[in-house]
C-alpha cells in the first residue's frame, strides 16, 4: 500500500441537479466520513470548474492528502483535467480515481433517488477502497531519436522524406529496386493533368538527391526490426550486405504493384495484343502503337471486385509457416480475384483511352464496365471521355467476357449488354484490362517484422481505419501511399504529407510519455514457461535465463499476461490484483 | 512567437486533426469555429461507413483533446473577418459573438434550458428537433457550454435566475480580437445542394421526402427521435424506403458537375442502418454508378445486397408524386437494366444531396485573398504536388472546402495532417 | 425478517471494458436510458485482464450475479484479449457448477462504445434472471 498510511480526499460533485437532483449528495459526504482512510471528504457544486479545483488543491495541502477521489462524471471525459489538479497539488497522478456516479448512476436512475443514492455511496466505498491500494507511478518517458526511416521509394516514400527532411530530420529512404521512382516510373500520363509522369517524377527525385538531410539506399530491403518507438533497429539488407540503422520512427511506403493477370485469364498471355492497362501506358509512351487500330476494347474490374478474400491472421501462424502463409495468400488470390474495388482503375481506363483518341481520333474505344468509378472532379473527365467518343458500355459482370483470335488474326471480345440483355460480339485490335493495385509479396514479411496487422483485403492496417488512416497500432510506425490500400497520384501525396506530419510531431517532442499501465514480472515466482510470451499480441514479454521480462514501450497494459500466468507471476501496474481485489471487495461487503 | 502560432479556420474533424498534430508539437493553434462548439458534419453523424462506428463515440476524445491541450485556444462562436500579412507574420481580425454565457463559469449542467420558455427548431438536427434560445447545440458539445440565440430570445431573463454558476451574461457585447499568427488552415467544410431546386422530387413540399442529413439525425439516438426512424408526416415508421442519389451532383443544370464522392458509400450505409433498425422495413437505392470505392467498401455493398437486401436500381428517377392522404410517394423512374418504366409508392424518401461549397466560402476566400475554383472550392495551389496549398503563401486548406477528393473521414483527416505539416515545413524554414 | 423472494435485490457487480462496454455504459447514462440500480461496475482496461480469481472471490464474497462486458470479436482493443475471456468463461461456468453455484450467475456479453441501449437492456435482463435464481447459495453460510 505505500510506506504511509493512506489519507484519502473524497470529492463528491452535484453536477448542477444532474446528480444532486438524485442522489442526496450530502448523505454520501456523510456516508464517506465514516470509509476507512478517509481523511476528508467535501461536496462541490461543480468540481470540474475552477472552483472545484482550486478546492481540491487546497484541502490536499491542507489535510496532508495522498490520494484524491472525485465521485462525478465519467473519467472518460474529465480524468486529465483531474489529474492535472492532483499534480498541481503535489500528487503523483496515479494516486487519483473517480468514481462514476452520473452516467452511471444519477442518469440512468433518475425515477429512484433512494435507491440511486444507496448506490452512490457503495460506487464511492470502492473507488476509496481502489484508491487505498493506489501506488504513485513514474511514466516511462522514451528518448525519440530524430531520424527516420522510409521504407519504399516511390512518389510516396520519396514525398515522405522530403516533407520530414525540411523539416530538419535526417531520413533514411530504402529503396528495394536499383532506382527511385516506384510505379510512376512506369506510368504515362498522369491524371488529371495529364502531364507526363517525368514532369513530377524528375523534380522529385532531383529534390531527394540534392537534400542533404536524405540519405538514399537502393537496391535495399529491410531484413529485421527491432526496438520500438524512439529507438529501432533496423537491419537494411543490399544484396548480402547488410547495415544497421538506428531511427525513432518508420514509415511504410512500399506502395503497391498492379496484378498481372495468371496466364488464360481473359487469355492474357495466350492471344497477342491483350495487355494490361500499365502495359497500354508502356505501349504509348514508347510510341509502340503504329498503326491506328480500327477498335480498342477496355475491360474493367479484371481480377477484381470478385470472390471471397480469406482475411489474413498472422497471430497464428508461427514464424517457420511465414513461406507456406505466403504461398497459399497467392494462390487464393490467383484462384479467385480481390473482392475490393481498386478504386483508380476507372479513371486510369478513361485517361488511357482519351490519350488513345487523341493519338487515333478514328480509332473506337469501348470500356465494359460494372459501375463507372471516377468521382470527385474527375466527373468531368468522364464526360470529356464520352464527348470524344469513348463508349461506354454496361457489361453484365457475373459473365466473364469470352475473347477469341479470327482467322485473320482479329481478336473479338464476346459480352452481355446489361441494358439489352443482348450478347454483343465487339471485333478490335486489342484488348486493355484494367487490374487492381494488389498487395506486394513483401508486405506480408513487412508485416511481421514491423509487428503491423494485414488487412483482409492483404494491405496493412491503420491504427482505425476512420480516424487514425496513417498510424498503425504499433506506435512510431506509420503509413503513407498505396501500403494500406490502392490511391491515385493526388491521395498518395496527400497521405504522404499527413503520415510525415504525424512523425514529425513524435520526433519534434523528443521525448514521450507512456501510461505507466505495463505489466510487472515477479521474477521468484516466474517459472520461465513462455505462455506471456505467446500470447502477448505486442510481443512485449521476452524470456531471458528462465524468466520472463517485460519491455515497457512495447506493453499496452491489457492485462492478459497477468490473468493467463499459471503462477499469477505477473502484476499490472495501476491495476493489481490487490487494487481489483479491494475493489470487488467493497462493493459486496460493508466494512466498519 | 508568432512563427510558431498557427489559426485554423473551421472546427470540423480536418481543422480538429491539424490543430492536433500542430499543438503536440508545440505550435500555438487557435481553433476558430462559427458555431457554439466544435465538431462539424461529423457530430451530426450516427454511424459512420463501413466499419459502422458510432461517430460520436470516435469524434468525441478528439474533441476533448482539442479543449484540454494547453497548446489549443478554442475560439468558438467566432469568424475571421480581416486577414493581413504574409507567411510567418499574418495578422488576423477574429470576430468573437457574444454567446452571453460566460464559458469560464458555465457548466453545461443545463437548467437555464430546461427554463427557458421559447422553441425553436434545431439547427443541429436540420430542423427536425427543437431547443431553446438558449441552448447547447448537442450533448456533447465541446465547448461545454449554453449560447444564447438572441435573434430568438425575448429576453425574459429566467436563464439569468436559474443560473447558479452565475454564467449568464445578457449585457455581452461582441469583441474583436487581433491575432498573430505565421500560418493559416482553413477547414471550413460543406454545406448541402438545396434539393428544392429540383421541383419534381418535391422536397420542401412533401413532408416525407428528406434528405440524407436529415434521416442521420433521425437515426441517431441522440437525435430528435431518440434514433427510432418514423415518417415525419405521421410519425409512422416507414416500410417502404427510397434513396435517390446524385441529387444535384453530376449535374450539369445546376454547374455541379462533379461526384460528391461519399454520397453512395452514405446511402449503402444508411440503408443498411435501416434495414437493422426496422428488419421489416424494404429500401431501394435508386444509382446511376454505384460509387462504393475504397476500403471495404465492394464488400459492404456486397453484405448489404446478399445479408440485408437493399435493392439496387439503376435509374435516375423522374418524378415524385405525393398521394395527398396517405402522404405516400410514387416514383416514376426508367429502370435501365430491366429496360421498363416503372411507378413505385414508397413511404419514405431520402435524396442524396450533392455536397457543395458553404455559402460564405466565397467570402471567406475574398478575406484570405485565396482563388476559387469554379465549383466554389477552395482551389489547391497544385493538386498533384501541392494539394492543399491554397494559392495564397502561408494559407493551407483541408477537408471537404477543397472539393470532394475522396470526401470521407479518412480523407479529411489525412489533408489536415498534410497540412499541420506544410506549415511546419514552411515555418520551420522562415 | 422478511426473506420472501419479492424482496431480494440482488447484487451484481458488472467488469466493464474501458474501451468498449464501459464506453457503452456511459452512454446509457448520457441517452439517458434507465435500468435497475442493482449493479456496480469495476472498470478494466480489456476483458482480458479477468483474472478468475476475481470472478470467484466475487462470489465468494457474495456477489449474486458477475457479468463481464467487453468489446465484440474482432474489436477488442488489443487484438485478443475478449477471445481469451472467453475461453476462461467456459470452464469458469464448470468450476462454478462444481461449487454449487449457477452457472447462469456467471454471465458474458459483448457491448460496443455505441450500444448505450443494449447495455441498458441487458442490465435489465440479467437483474431480472438473477433475481429468479434467488440470493448467492453460498450466502446462506
Amino acid at each position: 500500500m505505500g510506506e504511509e498510511e493512506p489519507r484519502v480526499g473524497v470529492f463528491i460533485c452535484q453536477c448542477g441537479v444532474n446528480i444532486g437532483g438524485v442522489v442526496n449528495v450530502q448523505s454520501v459526504v456523510k456516508y464517506a466520513k465514516t470509509l476507512p482512510n478517509v481523511a476528508y471528504a467535501e461536496d462541490n457544486i461543480y468540481t470540474c470548474s475552477e472552483a472545484g479545483l482550486a478546492s481540491i488543491k487546497k484541502a490536499t495541502k491542507e489535510h496532508r492528502l495522498n490520494r484524491v477521489v472525485v465521485a462525478s462524471c465519467t473519467p472518460r471525459t474529465h480524468e486529465p483535467l483531474f489529474r492535472s489538479a492532483c499534480r498541481e497539488a503535489g500528487l503523483n497522478h496515479y494516486l487519483f480515481e473517480m468514481a462514476n456516479i452520473r452516467e452511471q448512476c444519477s442518469w440512468v436512475h433518475a425515477h429512484q433517488a433512494e435507491k440511486a443514492t444507496k448506490k452512490a455511496k457503495d460506487i464511492v466505498r470502492m473507488a476509496v477502497a481502489r484508491a487505498s491500494w493506489l501506488n504513485p507511478q513514474e511514466e516511462p518517458e522514451l528518448d525519440i531519436k530524430d531520424v527516420a526511416l522510409v521504407i519504399g521509394g516511390g512518389i510516396a516514400g520519396m514525398t515522405t522524406a522530403l516533407t520530414l527532411a525540411n523539416q530538419g530530420f535526417k531520413v533514411y529512404l530504402a529503396e528495394k529496386e536499383p532506382q527511385l521512382g516506384g510505379n510512376i516510373r512506369t506510368l504515362h500520363k498522369l491524371y488529371p493533368t495529364m502531364q507526363d509522369s517525368a514532369d513530377l517524377l524528375d523534380p522529385t527525385i532531383n529534390a531527394v538527391n540534392a537534400n542533404r538531410n536524405i540519405e538514399t539506399l537502393t537496391s535495399t530491403m529491410v531484413s529485421d526490426v527491432k526496438g520500438y518507438v524512439g529507438n529501432f533497429k533496423v537491419t537494411l539488407a543490399k544484396e548480402a550486405e547488410k547495415r544497421e540503422v538506428e531511427v525513432g520512427v518508420i514509415i511504410v511506403a512500399c506502395g503497391a504493384m498492379n496484378y498481372t493477370p495468371p496466364k488464360g485469364l481473359y487469355q492474357y498471355g495466350v492471344l497477342p495484343n491483350i495487355v494490361t492497362q500499365l502495359e497500354m501506358d508502356g505501349l504509348l509512351k514508347n510510341g509502340k502503337i503504329k498503326k491506328p487500330p480500327e477498335r480498342v476494347v477496355m475491360i474493367q474490374c479484371v481480377g477484381a471486385r470478385k470472390g471471397e478474400i480469406r482475411a489474413v491472421d498472422l497471430a497464428g501462424f508461427p514464424k517457420s509457416d511465414t513461406a507456406r502463409l505466403l504461398a497459399k495468400i497467392l494462390k487464393a488470390k490467383k484462384e479467385e480475384g480481390w473482392p475490393y474495388c481498386s478504386k483508380i482503375c476507372c479513371m486510369n481506363a478513361i485517361k488511357n483511352a482519351i490519350l488513345i483518341k487523341d493519338k487515333f481520333p478514328e480509332t473506337d474505344v469501348i470500356i465494359l464496365y460494372g459501375d463507372v468509378r471516377v468521382y470527385k472532379e474527375y466527373e468531368d473527365f468522364y464526360s470529356m471521355a464520352r464527348e470524344s467518343q469513348v463508349k461506354f458500355v454496361k457489361h453484365i459482370e457475373e459473365v466473364t467476357p469470352e475473347i477469341m483470335q479470327g482467322p485473320e488474326g482479329k481478336l473479338t471480345v464476346t459480352a452481355y449488354d446489361a441494358l439489352s440483355g443482348q450478347e454483343i460480339a465487339l471485333p478490335c485490335d486489342w484488348v486493355v484490362l484494367s487490374t487492381p493495385l494488389i498487395p506486394h509479396k513483401e508486405e506480408v514479411l513487412l508485416a511481421r517484422m514491423l509487428k503491423v496487422p494485414i488487412s483482409s483485403d492483404g494491405f496493412l492496417m491503420e491504427a482505425h481505419v476512420k480516424l487514425r488512416p496513417v498510424d498503425t497500432q504499433m506506435d512510431g510506425i506509420f503509413l503513407a501511399g498505396a501500403a494500406s490500400g490502392p490511391k491515385d497520384v493526388p491521395e498518395s501525396i496527400v497521405s504522404a504529407k499527413a503520415a510525415a506530419a504525424r512523425a514529425a510531431t513524435l520526433m519534434a517532442n523528443k521525448k514521450m510519455r507512456t501510461e505507466a499501465l505495463t505489466s510487472v514480472v515477479d521474477e521468484e515466482q516466474c517459472i520461465g514457461c513462455g505462455l506471456c510470451e505467446e500470447i502477448c499480441a505486442y510481443g512485449a514479454h521476452y524470456l531471458e535465463d528462465g524468466k520472463s521480462h517485460t519491455i515497457a514501450a512495447l506493453c499496452r497494459g491489457c492485462g492478459a499476461c497477468a490473468a493467463e500466468c499459471p503462477r499469477r507471476a505477473i502484476g499490472m501496474q495501476h491495476y493489481t490484483d490487490d487494487q481489483v481485489l479491494a475493489q470487488i471487495k467493497a462493493g459486496l461487503v460493508e466494512e466498519a | 512567437m508568432t512563427e510558431k502560432t498557427v489559426l485554423v479556420v473551421g472546427g470540423g474533424i480536418s481543422g480538429i486533426q491539424a490543430s492536433l498534430d500542430l499543438a503536440s508539437r508545440g505550435y500555438k493553434v487557435y481553433l476558430v469555429e462559427k458555431s457554439p462548439s466544435i465538431g462539424g458534419r461529423m457530430a451530426q453523424l450516427d454511424k459512420t461507413f463501413p466499419t459502422m462506428d458510432c461517430s460520436m463515440c470516435i469524434l468525441a476524445p478528439k474533441m476533448i483533446d482539442c479543449s484540454h491541450h494547453h497548446n489549443v485556444q478554442l475560439l468558438t462562436y467566432s469568424e475571421v473577418k480581416k486577414v493581413e500579412g504574409s507567411p510567418g507574420n499574418f495578422v488576423v481580425t477574429v470576430l468573437r459573438k457574444p454567446r452571453f454565457v460566460d464559458e469560464t463559469k458555465c457548466t453545461g449542467c443545463g437548467i437555464c434550458s430546461d427554463h427557458c420558455p421559447v422553441e425553436v427548431p434545431n439547427e443541429f438536427d436540420e430542423q427536425f428537433g427543437m431547443r431553446k434560445a438558449i441552448y447547447m447545440p448537442f450533448p456533447q458539445a465541446v465547448p461545454r457550454a449554453m449560447t444564447v440565440d438572441k435573434v430568438n430570445c425575448i429576453e425574459c431573463g429566467l436563464c439569468q435566475k436559474m443560473c447558479q454558476a452565475g454564467a449568464v451574461d445578457l449585457k455581452q457585447q461582441p469583441q474583436e480580437v487581433a491575432l498573430n499568427v505565421g500560418a493559416i488552415i482553413v477547414s471550413i467544410g460543406f454545406d448541402l445542394f438545396d434539393p428544392a431546386q429540383i421541383p419534381t422530387y418535391g422536397y420542401g413540399r412533401y413532408r416525407n421526402v428528406i434528405t440524407a442529413l436529415e434521416l442521420e439525425r433521425l437515426l441517431c439516438a441522440s437525435g430528435p427521435t431518440g434514433g427510432h426512424l418514423i415518417r415525419p408526416s405521421d410519425g409512422r415508421i416507414p416500410r417502404k424506403i427510397a434513396f435517390i442519389q446524385c441529387v444535384g451532383s453530376r449535374d450539369r443544370r445546376f454547374g455541379t458537375t462533379y461526384c460528391s464522392s461519399i454520397c453512395c458509400k452514405y446511402s449503402v450505409k444508411d440503408a443498411v442502418l435501416i434495414r437493422e433498425h426496422e428488419p421489416n422495413a424494404t429500401v431501394s437505392i435508386f444509382y446511376i454508378d454505384l460509387r462504393a470505392f475504397g476500403k471495404g467498401f465492394q464488400e459492404f455493398v456486397n453484405r448489404a445486397k446478399s445479408e440485408y437486401g437493399v435493392r439496387f436500381i439503376r435509374s435516375s428517377p423522374g418524378e415524385i408524386k405525393e398521394d395527398p392522404v396517405t402522404k405516400n410517394l410514387a416514383i416514376w423512374y426508367e429502370d435501365t437494366v430491366a429496360g421498363r418504366i416503372e411507378n413505385t409508392e414508397f413511404d419514405l424518401v431520402v435524396l442524396s444531396p450533392a455536397l457543395v461549397p458553404r455559402t460564405d466560402a466565397r467570402e471567406l476566400a475574398k478575406v484570405i485573398g485565396a482563388k476559387v475554383d469554379d465549383y466554389g472550392f477552395f482551389k489547391a495551389a497544385n493538386i498533384l504536388t501541392n494539394p492543399v496549398d491554397t494559392t495564397v503563401p502561408g494559407i493551407f486548406a483541408c477537408g471537404y472546402c477543397l472539393g470532394p477528393k475522396t470526401g470521407d473521414i479518412p480523407d479529411s483527416i489525412m489533408q489536415g495532417s498534410a497540412t499541420a505539416a506544410r506549415v511546419a515545413e514552411v515555418l520551420e524554414s522562415v | 425478517m422478511q426473506e420472501a423472494k419479492a424482496e431480494f435485490e440482488p447484487v451484481i457487480l458488472a467488469f466493464c471494458c474501458n474501451w468498449c462496454s464501459y464506453a457503452g455504459a456511459d452512454l446509457a447514462g448520457t441517452s439517458r436510458f434507465e435500468y435497475p440500480t442493482n449493479v456496480r461496475i469495476i472498470r478494466v482496461m480489456c476483458s482480458g485482464r479477468m483474472d478468475p480469481t476475481f470472478i470467484l472471490s466475487a462470489f465468494r464474497w457474495g456477489a449474486d450475479g458477475v457479468l463481464i462486458t467487453g468489446c465484440h470479436p474482432g474489436d477488442c482493443h488489443y487484438v485478443q484479449g475478449n477471445y481469451m475471456m472467453e475461453r476462461r468463461f467456459g470452464f469458469l461456468k464448470e468450476v462454478l457448477g462444481h461449487l454449487g453455484i449457477e452457472p447462469q450467475r456467471l454471465r458474458l456479453e459483448w457491448i460496443s462504445a455505441g450500444e448505450g441501449e443494449k447495455f441498458a437492456a441487458l442490465i435489465r435482463d440479467t437483474t431480472q434472471k438473477i433475481k429468479e435464481l434467488g440470493p448467492n447459495p453460498l450466502k446462506a453460510t
